[in-house]
């Protein structure tokens, strides 16, 4: 953990305390799905460096979406984004690739790691593709896997891991290439109790240490980890709420 | 992301799925493999013919009748050619013997107490066997029950036959001829360079007394004996223009061309007509062998395609993490194609020996000397890893435009 805490403590320093990681500016989404859908309607919303901000709603509450453009797995229909002070919302294809493979660590509810790989090469993977050699990836992947307490689990594939520690490797690879923001997708949905503990644990380490997370849920107890809470109820900002840690 | 870790990827991928990616493979290794078989049997008959003709029947000129409408070496094998057609083509400028070349009826052979059919009995002059081919004794002299027989026939019975065996030539109507074997030959002048190809046992006998065909020569007004074939030795340094006068004399003033019906046309083709001749055939079986190799390759190529479409489809979630954690669109383009790729070159380096193994078994069935072909084998390489590519294109692409939301939702 500490590595990272300086890392993104260097970030901050670098960037000024003034800039936000994470500007949503009057943002819209529109699907056509037989008619027309608003999933997001002039949605505003930063994301202060080094801040823990839940989002939760209801299904359907346009809480996905929402994570979907700030993570530029998605383009809005209009407003800008803005990560890491670069222009998520407008940039091509290839560069939200690249902006998703360097500035942005995600961790999703289904983990989403790669059956064939092995705990080291799927927290190598974002590296992969960011063109690091491959004795760079796989030391700073097993550094990471260190972090999250998986020091002996490099060799094995998802199959071979519990759940806990499959989401564990997920946030060890959301972690590997230092991004400016987490985003997590209901992180504890598919474990038990206990080790979600372990995982909302981890996270407020990584709080702790200076990162910048954005997480999704619909518990509240697992909200209430963050410093504040973002309510979302038909594509709008219901309110937000600040918890007693802020 | 660099090539290495998309051969890394395509490699896991094909392995996790051994008899999928064998399968995928099959249409591949038939097209090279056949492709391969052919270039390399074809490329051995070639440098055997090639060698044969080469060797000692350079300057070989064979008159023969064939069917007009035929561009090649089928015969006719009506006996037209008459002692004066005989004696007329000798004198011809370049002409340095004129074999005739007919086949006695002879239903079998009998040495001691074993018979043996099916044997060739050709009837010729002495001076079709010469000293090069001659591995014991000599030739048969004209007017003597002698004859010459080739190595085949010669170790074809029990006991091997050697100079001064006697021989009994069994014929149809029951008739009964003592011969003395004079020699054992590999090979006589006068024969066409595809009869020395088929490797027959084969009997040579003088043409007197054991030939027998006799018509009446309409320029002598004489019964002759008349023979289907003749083989001119010819000087090599003028073999073109002594075959013009051949032919100039076999369309005006041959016996043979009263003698032969009005569709057959009179030839006299030399050893290059026959090396062009067998490299023609060559050629076309061998582009008909590559049309079916190629429609191989297609069917293996849609094959791969299809298995890759398969792949894209199961994989729609792993691509989605890819793109998620940074992969852009050529990453995950170029991840299906170099997997395409390496099913396409697998393909490839299992049809090659496969065909050259195939290749070797024919060559050995019919009796020539394996010569390999190395452009081809470069080539089909080449080609399996193109036909890959190709068939991963499409997928690839379909793969790369999946949109990662979709892919990340998908089961």
């Amino acid at each position: 953990m500490s590595e990272t805490a300086a890392t993104a403590t260097t970030a901050v320093t670098e960037a000024g305390e003034t800039e936000p990681t994470v500007v949503v500016d009057e943002v819209s989404k529109h699907y056509t799905v037989g008619g027309q859908v608003t999933a997001l309607d002039e949605v505003t919303l930063t994301l202060p460096r080094g801040s823990y901000t839940a989002i939760m709603g209801p299904s359907g509450s346009g809480k996905s979406s929402l994570l979907n453009l700030i993570g530029g797995l998605d383009t809005p229909s209009a407003g800008h984004v803005a990560v890491d002070g670069k222009p998520i919302s407008t940039a091509s294809e290839n560069e939200r690739a690249a902006i998703r493979g360097t500035d942005i660590g995600f961790v999703f509810q289904t983990f989403n790691l790669m059956p064939r790989l092995t705990a080291v090469e799927n927290v190598a993977l974002p590296l992969v593709f960011d063109s690091w050699s491959r004795a760079d990836r796989i030391d700073r992947a097993v550094e990471r896997l260190e972090a999250v307490g998986l020091g002996d689990r490099t060799d094995h594939v998802p199959n071979e891991l519990s759940g806990g520690q499959r989401q564990r490797v997920a946030i060890a690879r959301a972690l590997a290439p230092d991004p400016a923001l987490i985003l997590a997708d209901e992180p504890t949905g598919n474990v038990d109790t206990d080790t979600g503990a372990t995982v909302l644990d981890i996270f407020d380490e990584l709080h702790a240490a200076g990162n910048t997370i954005l997480l999704v849920t619909h518990e509240r107890h697992v909200a209430e980890r963050a410093d504040r809470i973002v309510h979302i109820t038909d594509g709008e900002i219901g309110s937000i709420e600040a918890t007693g840690e802020a | 992301m660099d090539g290495r870790e998309g051969l890394r990827i395509a490699v896991r991928s094909v392995r996790a799925h051994k008899l999928r990616s064998a399968l995928t493979v099959v249409g591949i290794v038939i097209g090279i493999a056949s492709v391969i078989t052919f270039a390399t049997f074809g490329a051995s008959v070639q440098a055997e013919i090639i060698g044969d003709i080469g060797d000692s029947n350079a300057g070989n000129i064979y008159v023969f009748g064939t069917p007009s409408d035929d561009e090649g070496f089928d015969r006719v094998l009506q006996p037209v050619f008459t002692d004066t057609d005989l004696a007329a083509i000798s004198e011809i400028d370049g002409v340095t013997a004129a074999l005739p070349r007919g086949s006695i009826q002879v239903s079998s052979i009998r040495a001691g107490n074993q018979t043996l059919a099916r044997s060739q009995v050709t009837a010729t002059t002495p001076e079709s066997i010469t000293a090069g081919s001659t591995v014991a004794g000599r030739s048969f002299t004209s007017g003597d029950r002698e004859v010459v027989v080739n190595e085949r026939l010669a170790t074809g019975f029990r006991e091997n036959l050697t100079t001064g065996s006697t021989l009994t030539l069994l014929y149809p109507d029951g008739e009964e001829r003592p011969v003395t074997v004079t020699g054992i030959v590999n090979g006589t002048r006068g024969e066409l360079p595809v009869s020395n190809f088929a490797r027959q046992p084969r009997l040579y006998a003088p043409v007197d007394p054991f030939y027998a065909a006799v018509v009446e020569s309409p320029s002598a007004g004489v019964r002759q004996r008349a023979y289907p074939q003749i083989t001119v030795v010819s000087d090599p340094r003028q073999t073109a223009e002594t075959r013009e006068a051949i032919e100039t004399y076999l369309a005006d003033d041959a016996d043979a061309r009263q003698l032969s019906a009005s569709d057959t046309e009179l030839v006299a083709r030399s050893g290059s007509d026959f090396i062009d001749e067998i490299s023609d055939v060559i050629e076309r079986i061998t582009r008909f062998v590559t049309g079916i190799g190629v429609i191989s390759l297609v069917v293996g190529a849609i094959g791969i395609a299809n298995v890759m479409l398969v792949s894209v489809t199961e994989r729609t979630r792993e691509i989605g993490i890819m793109k998620a954690v940074g992969a852009r669109n050529r990453d995950i383009m170029s991840i299906f194609v170099i997997e395409a790729a390496l099913l396409g070159t697998l393909g490839s380096l299992l049809g090659v020996p496969l065909g050259l193994l195939v290749g070797r078994g024919a060559a050995a069935y019919a009796d020539v000397t394996f010569a390999l072909a190395p452009d081809w084998i470069a080539l089909a390489v080449g080609v399996g890893v193109v036909v890959g590519i190709v068939a991963g294109l499409y997928p690839a692409w379909r793969a790369a435009r999946i949109d990662p939301i979709d892919a990340l939702r998908h089961e």
